[in-house]
């Protein structure tokens, strides 16, 4: 079953088209990945799924219920973290969360142990002090906390690694990682090793539509190889390949990048047979899904 | 029902742990002493000043001071501690959306409507604690030096001044429905008290104009009655209905 999908999705600010007819569904428990680049569009989209923009067209459904602008109700299934979240500074992270619960209509004992469980999870459990003095990092693990504090079917989380340095990057991954068990996880970014490390599917924003969307694997697939790494094993034997084969590219001594067509590749092969080039290595380069980005986003 | 009331402690807690309640007093606290104070002062000031009067040709008698100066007083200063109350609470709207602490609360299904209730409800027990103080400072103080009873009409007139605060309150829930920043709220809420004193000049129209629940001092010396102002009233406590309420659809179409 698809936790959210969005159809024919369009807003305009002024002149500018933001969003030119989006499609997207994202199925239960994934972490899907929504990349592009900054202003691509990510969070009209996301505010659009939260009733807090209105869109001037299309429709957006959660868990099979549509979303109405204004009113909240589809929130019930929904945790966000916006990319700078911003707490009520003068209260402790247990009060915020007892105030999240109380207002998302918890009963008190679960608002209580479900809080002391989240704060546990995002390593903010010993914390007596007001959000006031905390870091961007402390402040974004209360974020999620606060996002799955009501056991949400979809967490929304808007580039929440962005602003972070690599340590608290890492452990905003994995809490996310961790997540995936009790909700579906749609972030936004445009850092594609973090999309890489922890998402089982992605779609790519650009110009106002989803340019590509899939697995991570499918979407590898769709391009294929950027080239081939031949390695011989000694040096020498090699200068005849560079004489023969202008096209290969000499990478370091006795290493060679090729970027080609396959029957040029297989030819390439059975000239190193017929002459008998002792070989270390052969290996396709990867796509990787920064050069797809790159390509798809042209 | 329990959301609301959630989010109506959470503006409480705000109010004192931000140290708003603790200025709030204070402030209230003062106009209630200085009333009587300036009162009980100004023989001692007209003596000293004496001299310099007579110089250019006043003379200073015996000044006569009791409850009614201290009241009339009272009614002069308690529109600047309106003015204190509006700029401290201006930002009580413009300043969740600016941060976007509001959008994380309505994100987890706070309804827009609670916000808005909360928030006046706040505005208007504040404004009630902070000029009832202010009110109960000064009585105290005149009963003490003087007889309150030469005041005529002396609970209406108090209970006059305290709707047009209220009113006062509604235009600013008003305003920060629809605008984005508390300096453009204060400047609204300006103009139109301007805009209600101007109407006030108009004879035809002056007995229908919330300004005129600012002029106290005819009813406090017995010159009229309460029926003076008995339009003004009804149409004070219709448009704090009416600011309220045209706030909530307002509040529920604003893109965050």
């Amino acid at each position: 079953m698809d936790v959210l999908t969005i159809q024919n999705l369009r807003k305009n600010f002024g002149s500018k088209d933001v969003l030119c007819g989006l499609d997207l569904s994202v199925p239960e428990h994934c972490i899907f990945g929504f990349i592009g680049r900054n202003g691509a569009g990510k969070t009209t989209t996301m505010k659009a799924v939260l009733g807090l923009l209105k869109p001037d067209s299309g429709q957006i459904h959660v868990m099979g219920e549509k979303v109405h602008f204004g009113q909240t109700r589809t929130n019930r299934y929904i945790g966000y973290l916006p990319d700078v979240p911003e707490f009520y500074s003068y209260m402790t992270p247990f009060e915020y969360l007892n105030l999240c619960g109380a207002v998302s209509g918890m009963n008190k004992s679960d608002i209580v142990a479900r809080s002391k469980e989240l704060l546990d999870q995002v390593g903010l459990g010993g914390e007596r002090r007001r959000i006031k003095g905390f870091s961007r990092g402390m402040k974004q693990r209360l974020g999620i906390a606060q996002a799955l504090l009501n056991q949400p079917k979809l967490l929304i989380c808007d580039e929440p690694t962005s602003a972070l340095d690599p340590a608290g990057r890492k452990e905003i991954l994995d809490i996310l990682l961790a997540v995936r068990e009790q909700a579906t996880v749609l972030f936004s970014t445009h850092i594609l090793s973090d999309v890489e490390r922890i998402c089982t599917k992605a779609a790519f924003l650009n110009d106002g539509k989803i340019a590509m969307q899939g697995t991570i694997a499918e979407m590898r697939n769709k391009r294929s190889s950027d080239g081939f790494i031949i390695e011989t094993e000694q040096q020498g034997t090699d200068d005849t390949l560079i004489k023969v084969f202008g096209e290969l590219k000499r990478k370091s001594q006795n290493t060679f990048v090729f970027h080609g067509g396959e029957e040029r590749f297989f030819a390439i092969m059975q000239y190193i047979v017929e002459n008998k080039i002792p070989i270390q290595r052969i290996e396709r380069i990867e796509p990787t899904l920064e050069s797809l980005f790159l390509e798809v986003t042209k | 029902m329990r959301s609301l009331l959630s989010f109506l402690k959470k503006e409480y807690m705000e109010t004192v742990r931000t140290g708003k309640l603790i200025i709030l007093i204070l402030l209230f606290m003062l106009f209630g002493i200085m009333n009587p104070a300036t009162a009980k002062m100004t023989p001692w000031m007209m003596e000293m000043l004496s001299d310099t009067m007579a110089e250019s040709g006043l003379i200073v008698t015996n000044i006569q001071v009791d409850a009614m100066t201290s009241w009339i007083q009272f009614f002069k200063n308690i529109p600047i501690a309106l003015i204190a109350f509006m700029l401290i609470f201006s930002d009580i709207f413009t300043k969740e959306y600016k941060s976007g602490t509001l959008l994380l609360i309505l994100t987890k299904g706070l309804s827009r409507y609670k916000v808005v209730l909360a928030k006046t409800v706040l505005l208007l027990s504040f404004w009630t604690l902070g000029y009832g103080l202010c009110f109960a400072i000064t009585y105290g103080y005149n009963a003490y030096y003087w007889d309150n009873s030469i005041a005529d009409n002396l609970f209406y007139s108090m209970a006059v001044w305290w709707l047009f605060g209220i009113w006062v309150i509604s235009l600013i829930i008003l305003f920060s429905s629809l605008l984005q920043n508390n300096t453009g709220v204060i400047l609204c809420v300006g103009a139109s008290v301007l805009l209600a004193y101007l109407l006030s000049i108009i004879p035809k129209a002056k007995v229908y104009s919330p300004a005129v629940l600012m002029d106290t001092n005819s009813l406090l010396i017995g010159m009229e009655g309460i029926n003076a102002y008995i339009k003004a009233v009804i149409v004070a406590a219709a448009m704090c209905i009416v600011c309220v309420a045209v706030s909530i659809p307002i509040i529920n179409k604003k893109q965050l």
